[in-house]
């Protein structure tokens, strides 16, 4: 791999709602940037970046892929993610190593809920980025309308770098607001040429309004652009294009361009784009390493910047098992690593060699054998690194920055179909669940059955799917189940003893354990108050691990306990028949008797809701919604449609589409995502309860 | 009526969230002599022991509080005289403001 200057790369995301185009979009990427010969189309199965064979046959894309490519002397790192809401997971941590992203916005729906949640996943991570506003070749396509929505729905400041020459089937090319001319395409055709023309006479005054709004904007982020334009009137092309990109990597605006992948029209100025104003690896402050134990969230802490003569430091965020092993995707922040180094898991505090190293095309692998800060590459031969470890150089062991995932809503059962493919189903399911921290695999306490957890049903079907591809197993699999929980409303402190002292050696615990709610998503906290030795030191672990332990089986019909904290803070103990098995004993059960007390709520996961119906459908979908208990949050126009937005409790969504099909003779669409965890309605906690009695 | 625009006071904000609080552009006639200027003072500040979070400067540099309070989308003020004459989303939309507002473009 030829060595390509820090300031030369650029490691960004394509992302979007689904269907918005992604994938083609990252095709002609590597079309035209001579990565591939010939262009992959979705529809037909044959794209570059989807290369799972359930990828090509779904047209839809589950893993991502990361892709190199060159333009005008530059790498371009590109991983094309997901825009299924089931596999977010992979956006996230995309996001979290990735210093710029492009966000694809349909032009004739606007943005819509994936690219919302995508969009707030980057405002986390401070990731810079530029919007394409693609498809405007199809019916009901607007470029200004979908482009309003960026402020309607994500509240942004966004400024158009382009404008559409035509619309729909007469869409044909640009006005580029920068330079001030015109680019048009020559036909649609693949590899289609461009050439520069003057702008329209029809679009002179709006190109002349869209531009100075473009001065206005990009210029307010540097005082001596603004002595330019007040000495001459203007500026120069170079110092609007230093504006925009200040203006790109602080977040004070977002550029907005235009075209429709799928026509080859805008795809190359979209590349001169992503050299142009998102950051290379030096322009982006670098990563700050994790809070230590105890500190504030918010503490100042060691940033590490991109250097190539810093120690080694990088962050796996993927991990992929193939016919060729085990392969680690990592971002290397900081420093040089060779095939051979041994490098330190700083997160697991383990050493590791790294065995071969390769950039990754897709499914295919080139060699190399150096890395180098700001690359993205696959390491081959780590034994236990898992996604969101860092690697570092044992003489600077940094913690990088974990990554958050999201919590899984729907469960299924799953046994092999043969009793002796259980322990190839269970070790298919383990590295499975290795590569995706979205998937959990638990077994049932009371059935002893295997239990997946995921983010959707698509999430789940393809998880089995790969069992059978990848493992061999075929697999029954239970309905999906939700994933509820439960949680208590109010504190309440209990005591329990547990003693047996009738002859022999005995057992004997007090615990006094005060049980309080916590907010959502807060997990379990426990917390040690004891003080005089009321409870032994040593025995203060078997405690927190019994209430673990109980929380797996809530007291109301078996979920999960969540959400609460449990404080020790006081106890009895015996010289002789007390032990660490007595106290956990103890606090089992204080738990069960506690929880009981303390308003225990079955919580069930609540889905962001959003169909695009024809306008003469909407009364049939917003009663329907209804129905399932769904809460109406909006209803707008978009176009002939309505765009109607819900909030609905994910049990009542089950098998949705096909309702919603007969209902708009298939006219209407959907989407969906998690949103929230609620208490259940009192009637329905009872059928839960007694479904699981 | 056409000025020349040269930099005004800034001020630092806290970090790199709130890198420029105050920024200001004076216009200046062909004497040199400051005819307006275009300010923004995104608050909160600190001004003695109250925190104000709507601010601007007057002339004299004194923080003073803005009622009503600063519109968030229209935070560049438009200053003549001493006096608050319009607001703008940006700083040059701020200036062709204030030169309209003197008469003429």
């Amino acid at each position: 791999m030829a060595r390509t200057p820090l300031d030369r790369i650029r490691n960004i995301g394509i992302t979007a709602h689904i269907d918005a185009g992604k994938t083609t979009t990252t095709e002609r990427i590597l079309y035209y940037t001579g990565r591939s010969h010939r262009i992959g189309e979705v529809h037909d199965g044959t794209t570059t970046t989807d290369y799972m064979e359930q990828e090509r046959e779904r047209g839809i894309t589950i893993t991502s892929a990361a892709v190199t490519a060159e333009w005008k002397g530059h790498r371009i790192n590109i991983i094309d993610t997901p825009g299924h809401i089931d596999f977010n997971i992979e956006v996230n941590r995309s996001l979290r190593v990735l210093d710029g992203a492009v966000f694809i916005i349909e032009g004739v729906a606007g943005v819509q809920p994936q690219s919302e949640t995508n969009w707030r996943l980057a405002d986390r991570y401070n990731v810079p980025r530029i919007i394409f506003i693609n498809k405007l070749d199809r019916t009901g396509a607007d470029f200004y309308r979908a482009a309003e929505t960026l402020k309607e729905k994500l509240g942004i400041t966004w400024v158009a770098l382009q404008l559409p020459i035509g619309i729909e089937d007469s869409f044909k090319g640009v006005v580029d607001l920068v330079g001030m001319k015109a680019l048009i395409w020559e036909g649609d055709e693949l590899g289609a040429k461009f050439h520069e023309a003057p702008i329209p006479d029809d679009l002179k005054d709006r190109a002349a309004e869209y531009r100075q709004l473009l001065l206005d904007t990009a210029l307010s982020v540097d005082d001596a652009a603004m002595e330019e334009y007040f000495d001459k009137g203007d500026v120069s092309v170079e110092t609007l294009k230093r504006c925009i990109k200040k203006g790109t990597i602080s977040g004070a605006f977002r550029p907005v361009l235009c075209g429709t992948a799928f026509k080859n029209k805008g795809v190359q100025p979209l590349l001169d784009a992503v050299i142009d104003y998102l950051p290379s690896p030096v322009d982006i402050p670098g990563i700050k390493v994790a809070a230590a134990e105890g500190e504030e969230e918010e503490a100042e802490r060691r940033v590490i910047k991109a250097d190539e003569k810093a120690p080694f430091a990088g962050l796996a965020f993927k991990i992929i098992n193939d016919k060729y092993g085990n392969l680690t995707f990592v971002r290397v922040y900081a420093g040089v690593a060779r095939t051979g180094d041994m490098v330190l898991n700083t997160t697991k505090g383990h050493r590791e060699r790294i065995g071969r190293m390769f950039q990754m095309h897709a499914d295919k692998r080139e060699e190399i054998k150096e890395v180098y800060a700001g690359d993205i590459v696959a390491f081959v031969g780590l034994k236990d690194t898992g996604t969101g470890d860092t690697l570092a150089d044992p003489a600077d062991p940094v913690v990088l920055e974990r990554m958050a995932f999201p919590v899984p809503v729907i469960d299924i059962s799953v046994e092999p179909k043969t009793k002796d493919a259980i322990e190839k189903m269970t070790i298919g399911l383990q590295k499975l669940a290795g590569e995706d921290p979205s998937l959990r695999l638990r077994t049932d306490p009371e059935t002893g059955q295997t239990i997946l957890s995921g983010m959707g049903e698509l999430h789940l079907e393809i998880v089995i799917d790969r069992l059978k591809r990848e493992y061999g197993v075929e697999a029954n699999v239970g309905a999906p189940q939700v994933a509820y929980r439960e949680t208590i409303t109010r504190p309440h402190t209990e005591v329990y003893t547990h003693k047996k002292q009738t002859g022999g050696s005995g057992q004997y615990a007090e615990v006094k354990i005060v049980f309080e709610p916590l907010e959502r998503n807060q997990g379990i906290v426990f917390e040690n108050q004891v003080v005089g030795g009321a409870v032994p030191k040593e025995y203060i672990p078997a405690v927190e691990k019994g209430i673990r332990a109980q929380a797996d089986t809530g007291v109301l019909a078996g979920f999960p306990t969540v959400d609460f904290k449990a404080t020790l803070v006081d106890g009895k103990y015996h010289d002789v028949d007390s032990s660490a098995l007595a106290f956990e004993i103890a606090a089992k059960a204080c738990f069960r008797e506690g929880m009981k007390k303390a308003g225990p709520v079955i919580l069930e996961p609540i889905m962001d809701v959003e169909v695009t119906t024809p306008a003469d459908h909407v009364g049939d979908v917003v009663g329907d919604l209804n129905r399932r208990r769904g809460v109406i949050q909006s209803q707008d126009m978009a176009g002939t449609s309505v765009i109607v937005r819900a909030h609905v409790p994910l049990k009542e969504m089950f098998g949705y589409i096909s309702n919603l099909r007969g209902m708009t003779k298939g006219r209407a669409s959907f989407s969906m995502q998690f949103h929230h965890y609620d208490p259940v309605p009192r009637q329905i906690a009872d059928e839960i309860m007694a479904k699981s009695a | 009526m056409r000025l020349r625009w040269v930099r005004g006071r800034a001020a630092e904000g806290d970090g790199p969230d709130d890198p420029d609080r105050t920024r200001e552009w004076v216009g200046c006639d062909d004497a040199g002599e400051a005819i307006a200027r275009v300010v923004r003072v995104s608050g909160p500040v600190r001004a003695g022991w109250r925190l104000r979070y709507a601010v601007a400067r007057d002339a004299e540099a004194r923080v003073v509080e803005l009622r009503p309070p600063v519109d968030r989308n229209r935070r560049w003020l438009i200053v003549i005289g001493g006096r608050v004459v319009g607001r703008a989303a940006l700083p040059l939309q701020a200036v062709r403001g204030a030169e309209a507002a003197l008469g003429g473009g």
